[in-house]
């Protein structure tokens, strides 16, 4: 006991002053994350990457000099705790923005964060969020869910459906094409894009075969291929998270279901591959950033920060996910910039601030995202990815708005 | 029942009286004026920290008269608040019925519900109850409220409440300090409510179940119908519960309601005693406040060590792990038996043997 206070004491006088304290000008900014719940299989990425961004930002002169000062915390994806935690952030340490982690957290504090004009920039990226009549604090940098299947669906369709040789004789013999949707039903990430997905195959004439229900933990989902075989699909829907994906698409693969896949942005990353391994080829999904790694703009400062930053954690065991991270803090950063500037640093300020972007992007193949007072969806351009040797490769840029610009105002928004 | 020297009853009802002497009476009024004026000093932040153990211990209330009281083991709790926080919210949502109204609504078809799901306890027992508790949470949550339940008017999967339509006879429950003043209101009467069922027949009855239930039948006991009522009454604290969770957050979503928090109440039970309504109290302030705690030995810190949020987290939830072995080994009758041993030892101060 007394070795114990002795080492404890010791460690308090060599322990360096809080920074902060010297009284350099900072912005706080909140970060609800999850590490220890069951989303912490990509919560654990995200959250390095957002300290690794974070630095990035100050080392790059902060908000206008000012630093950010990151209260990053995990929730364990326990709604209650989230919300203890938001309170804590806005009441406590003073936060005038957050960076939100799943659907649960951010759909059951958005009418909150509306109250409060607490501008909430989350990793859910839930259609519902995106109506500012709804949800005017919400902001998302990633495509919604619902526009993501809807594009997944229509790259398919125009990529392979209509030019691939092996459906040829389908094609020719006037068939409609088949679709299947494997997903959790209750998990709301899950099951958001449903009734979008299905609208969507309606318009492209697909005939839909009914739902298979497979659970975020599954690990054997036999049953469910086998119940989809007898529909014989052409195509079949992952709308889960990468392990159960990946254990699907493996059975799908072993018992010869003869589909291609197309994958929710949640679902489709480097673990897919490396859990999937032959059975993901030619597996299509959508990524609302690059890999990591990718040959793109401010890559090099990823790769660099995240050697620097979090040396004990290997460059093959990141993902996409800590892209879009960087992202998401870079976003925030431009928010806060030009909220700074107009002398506005604040909930109301930032939120304007989120609505003067136009076509604004950090890199990271990230779409131009461009917001609005009345549209929070932050573009409608989606990159659809396939797997080839193990490798992603971009398939096409699908323009939601440039392909059917009525309903992309009209039934297209807000779900 | 330890009294101070020279206080005797000459009537029944006064050796049943609650607060039997000045001092006890002294220490209540304290308690309340406490609970009433916390608002005035505490900032919003410990206000919705209150607000979450007031909403765990409603929770957690029904939980502790299955388990505690009657001896049903139940895992499926969340599946009636779900029903009561649902119910409230299509009552003020779909057909405009004021709050109070759908809230009574709402802790009816929870209750009636419970039941439902009780009626297997007529058969089974123990392990076997786990199971058919269980069974209702999957099916009311994860299959019913999901797939159709939250369907309802078009919406996506969940219920988000436009501000001002959750009103108390015109008076606008919207704000942490409201939200406090409803959610105590409600827990102290539904705890004076429970302790009052306790010291009825109906709470012996459960009791004697709890203890044997073949005794209890020999002795005229109607088993199946206090089972029954049991059920009854822990769904309508459950109703309760989600008809307070409605207007903490305006918003409800299956998510809220998974199996996890019906593990979690059931842990919350096992912390605070079995078989107590101080346990409840205590141990849902414990599994609340503690992480709150741990939040700040930690933020603070990771200004100085980042990877202390990042990479040491697990430590909090092993802590926690650690905490509840802890208690099942060394205190297995929870925090209420160990805050009796305190008022033990101050009773018989100076001689305490």
């Amino acid at each position: 006991m007394k070795r114990l206070a002795l080492a404890l004491l010791a460690l308090a006088v060599l322990l360096p002053p809080l920074p902060g304290v010297v009284g350099a000008q900072e912005v706080k900014l909140g970060s609800l994350n999850d590490l220890t719940g069951p989303t912490s299989d990509v919560g654990k990425d995200i959250a390095l990457g957002i300290r690794e961004a974070v630095q990035y930002v100050n080392d790059t002169g902060g908000i206008n000099g000012k630093r950010i000062r990151l209260f990053l915390y995990d929730y364990g994806y326990r709604v209650p705790e989230a919300i203890t935690t938001y309170k804590r952030f806005r009441d406590f340490d003073k936060v005038p923005a957050i960076l939100g982690w799943g659907t649960g957290d951010t759909e059951a504090l958005s009418p909150t964060v509306g109250r409060d004009r607490m501008p909430y920039l989350s990793h859910s990226f839930s259609a519902k969020l995106t109506d500012p009549k709804t949800a005017p604090y919400n902001f998302v940098y990633g495509t919604d869910y619902s526009s993501n299947a809807r594009a997944a669906m229509t790259a398919w369709f125009e990529e392979v459906w209509q030019k691939d040789p092996r459906f040829k004789a389908a094609r020719e013999k006037g068939e409609k094409p088949r679709v299947v949707m494997f997903y959790s039903f209750p998990i709301p990430y899950a099951s958001a894009p449903i009734k979008a997905l299905k609208d969507h195959a309606a318009l492209l004439g697909f005939e839909v075969g009914s739902d298979q229900d497979v659970s975020l933990v599954a690990l054997d989902t036999k049953s469910q291929v086998l119940a989809a075989k007898a529909f014989k699909p052409h195509l079949a829907w992952h709308g889960n998270t990468t392990m159960s994906v990946a254990a699907t698409i493996k059975d799908a693969h072993a018992l010869e279901l003869g589909a291609d896949h197309i994958v929710n942005n949640w679902g489709y990353d480097e673990n897919l591959v490396r859990l999937a391994g032959p059975a993901a080829e030619g597996v299509m999904g959508i990524a609302v950033t690059a890999f990591y790694g990718e040959k793109v703009p401010l890559m090099d400062k990823v790769l660099e920060y995240g050697k620097k930053i979090n040396p004990g954690v290997p460059p093959e065991a990141r993902m996409i996910r800590t892209v879009q991270s960087w992202v998401q803090v870079l976003m925030m950063a431009e928010a806060m910039k030009r909220a700074d500037k107009a002398g506005k640093l604040n909930g109301p300020g930032i939120k304007e601030a989120f609505e003067t972007f136009k076509d604004w992007t950090p890199g990271l193949g990230r779409p131009p995202i461009t917001l609005t007072a009345t549209d929070h969806r932050p573009g409608s351009v989606i990159p659809v990815y396939r797997v080839k040797g193990g490798k992603f490769e971009l398939v096409k840029n699908v323009d939601l708005k440039a392909r059917w610009p009525k309903e992309w105002d009209g039934e297209f928004f807000g779900y | 029942m330890y009294l101070p020297a020279g206080i005797y009853h000459e009537t029944y009802a006064a050796s049943h009286a609650w607060w039997q002497t000045n001092f006890v009476r002294a220490k209540m009024a304290l308690l309340v004026a406490l609970v009433a004026t916390l608002p005035l000093y505490a900032s919003l932040y410990v206000v919705s920290v209150a607000n979450i153990t007031l909403y765990t211990i409603l929770s957690a209330l029904g939980v502790q008269l299955l388990i505690g009281y009657c001896g049903q083991i139940t895992l499926g709790h969340a599946a009636f608040i779900a029903v009561g926080a649902y119910a409230t919210a299509m009552g003020v949502l779909f057909w405009g019925l004021p709050y109070p109204v759908a809230m009574a609504v709402g802790c009816l078809l929870a209750g009636l519900w419970s039941a439902l799901f009780g009626l297997p306890s007529a058969r089974i027992k123990g392990f076997y109850m786990i199971m058919t508790t269980m069974a209702a949470q999957f099916i009311t949550v994860d299959f019913i409220i999901t797939k159709y339940v939250s369907r309802v008017g078009g919406r996506e999967h969940y219920f988000s409440l436009p501000p001002g339509t959750i009103t108390i006879g015109g008076w606008p429950v919207d704000s942490e300090v409201k939200v406090y003043y409803l959610a105590s209101a409600l827990t102290l009467l539904s705890l004076a409510g429970m302790a009052n069922l306790l010291r009825t027949r109906v709470g012996r009855a459960w009791i004697a179940i709890r203890d044997n239930d073949i005794a209890a039948e020999a002795l005229g006991v109607n088993v199946v119908y206090y089972k029954l009522l049991a059920f009854f009454a822990a769904g309508v604290l459950g109703g309760v519960a989600g008809a307070v969770w409605i207007p903490s957050l305006f918003f409800v979503s299956p998510e809220h309601f998974q199996l996890s928090w019906s593990v979690w109440l059931v842990g919350v039970v096992l912390i605070g005693g079995l078989g107590s309504l101080h346990g409840v109290v205590f141990g849902a302030i414990f599994v609340t406040v503690i992480p709150e705690l741990l939040k700040f030995a930690v933020i603070p810190l990771s200004g100085v060590y980042p990877a202390l949020t990042e990479r040491f987290l697990y430590v909090k939830e092993a802590a926690f792990g650690l905490a509840i072995i802890l208690f099942l080994l060394y205190e297995p009758r929870g925090l209420a038996y160990r805050w009796q041993q305190v008022k033990n030892y101050f009773n018989l101060w100076p001689f305490a043997y």
